[in-house]
């Protein structure tokens, strides 16, 4: 953990501390929630994104892209290899470990266009995989998608297993799409693929956040900020495995969260060719060799030992080698516990909690590490921006494998959990 | 002879414990330590494998190697620590239980 935030996780915790010993008439009232299971039976889903009827389209990584009416009805829409049931199925898509369909998300102009982005595996025969982004049109009835045409197509893809945790092929495949309502392009998150010659280098988009258009070209901009020589779709770099992306809805900067490395879990506000600080290679910054060439979970990648240990061998953020690394807004108290997602509250109903950021975890028990199922609610102050303070989402129907959150159009924040369901959650 | 018997009454005995494993057990065993990842059916999420329905000697085998500290695939590290501390009778119970369906 870097001087910096550990102070930072010391100021967190006084504040918190802080808040527990004020009279609750001067803590910030936090709206009555319930819980409920919106829709059930399915087989990891992963992302949603919803029309202003409430029509909701949505991913299952294993199976592909389909889409629940108002009135209850799903009809699917694009299968990937293997499945059945559905309007029409590729063959080219697939899903294997972490990777699959992942994003999905809708273009600004929707109502006009009717074309949603998808982010999925990709493989044809025996060559290797990558992963792509999809650009299709929905048709009028919400019963068939067309038009497809792969913008982006060369997304790195782990092609085969590692000697490291969560090794499969597949991993650290990040998949979160979402478009900026400032500037109108798509970004793209991606991961690192267990692979320490993709974060630093821009030569690849594994490790990085892309910023591009609805046709896969590069937003103008990009290049004057990032180094010399880099892919002009690439936004930022140094990245780890961003899975969550969401614009802060006063500034709009891009506010993203990063699995840890068995320490901090991350959530990093984005600047235009910001390095995210993250080097996972061996025979570097005080390493020597390392399992595969990736020294991600070193010194001791099997088994549990002190986090701020850990963190001062590997850093999640590596401010000694990389001084000018985008600083992280919050590491979790340096534990990795499988952050995923990210949003921004919406609407008065959320009271107090109107426009700030929620944040999801999986939860992952390791070496001592709380499990950590939950949602937290940071307040973040568009200056800087600063954690200003961090609390709990209430779960009066239970934890889950919280994997992704979109605020739907009637206020309610809505979130896939990996147990095959998609929760809602309300306020009075 | 004697020995005979004896072996064959030791085996009896192994049977019947076998035959008594407690699903009761394995299923609260499983609820509080498992299903976080396999999740709550125990067919499978993400990238934790489906248990329901497996072998119980399969189970019971695989429990053995990770509470041994060796690994067997990508989430070993995962699984390691939480089968290290697993008596002979948790692996027979949640073995038990998860080939019968985990319902």
């Amino acid at each position: 953990m870097s001087h910096k935030s550990s102070l930072r996780s010391l100021s967190v915790a006084a504040a918190s501390a802080v808040l527990v010993s004020l009279p609750l008439a001067l803590q910030a009232k936090a709206p009555e929630v319930s819980q409920d299971v919106y829709l059930d039976g399915l087989e990891s889903p992963w992302d949603l994104a919803f029309m202003p009827d409430g029509t909701m389209f949505f991913t299952e990584k294993c199976k592909g892209l389909s889409v629940q009416l108002p009135d209850g009805t799903v009809n699917n829409l694009l299968g990937m290899s293997g499945s059945e049931g559905y309007a029409m199925t590729t063959d080219d898509l697939f899903c294997s470990g972490q990777a699959g369909m992942n994003g999905v998300t809708l273009d600004p102009d929707f109502a006009d266009n009717h074309t949603i982005y998808v982010y999925s595996a990709y493989r044809v025969g025996d060559n290797p995989a990558s992963n792509r982004v999809l650009r299709l049109k929905v048709g009028g009835d919400l019963a068939t998608v067309s038009d497809r045409t792969d913008i982006v197509k060369d997304i790195p893809y782990k092609q085969a297993p590692t000697d490291h945790p969560f090794g499969d092929s597949g991993a650290h495949n990040g998949g979160r799409i979402r478009f900026s309502p400032d500037d109108g392009f798509l970004y793209v998150t991606t991961g690192d693929n267990h692979n320490s010659s993709l974060p630093q280098f821009g030569d690849n988009l594994g490790a990085k956040v892309l910023r591009i258009d609805g046709n896969g070209d590069a937003a103008p901009g990009n290049a004057d900020a990032t180094p010399e020589g880099f892919d002009p779709r690439i936004f930022t770099y140094g990245h780890r495995n961003v899975q969550g992306i969401a614009f802060h809805p006063e500034s709009h900067q891009p506010i993203v969260t990063e699995h840890g490395p068995w320490h901090s879990d991350e959530v990093n506000a984005l600047v235009p060719g910001g390095n995210s600080g993250w080097d996972p290679r061996p025979n570097m910054a005080g390493r020597g060799d390392c399992p595969d060439d990736y020294c991600g979970y070193q010194p001791n990648q099997n088994e549990g030992m002190d986090p701020e240990e850990r963190s001062a061998y590997m850093p999640m953020t590596d401010l000694e080698t990389y001084p000018d690394a985008m600083k992280p807004l919050w590491n979790n108290n340096g534990y990795s516990q499988g952050i995923s997602s990210a949003a921004f509250l919406d609407g008065e109903q959320w009271g107090d909690w109107n426009g700030r950021l929620v944040v999801s975890f999986m939860g992952i028990g390791f070496g001592g590490t709380p499990v950590g199922q939950r949602i937290n609610v940071i307040d973040l102050g568009a200056d800087g921006p600063t954690v200003q303070d961090i609390t709990e989402m209430p779960v009066p129907a239970g934890s889950a494998r919280f994997r992704g959150l979109v605020m739907g159009p009637d206020g309610a924040l809505y979130v896939t959990v990996d147990e095959g369901q998609v929760h809602r959650f309300t306020v009075e | 002879m004697k020995r005979t018997m004896l072996f064959a009454l030791a085996c009896a005995i192994g049977l019947a414990q076998a035959q008594a494993a407690d699903t009761a057990a394995g299923k609260s065993l499983y609820a509080s330590n498992c299903a976080q990842c396999h999740g709550p059916t125990a067919k499978g999420m993400a990238s934790f494998p489906a248990l329901a329905g497996k072998d119980a000697d399969y189970l019971q085998s695989r429990l053995e190697t990770y509470r041994a500290g060796e690994k067997v695939g990508a989430n070993s590290s995962l699984m390691i620590p939480n089968a290290r501390n697993l008596s002979d009778d948790d692996i027979a119970n949640l073995s038990a239980f998860l080939s019968n369906n985990a319902q």
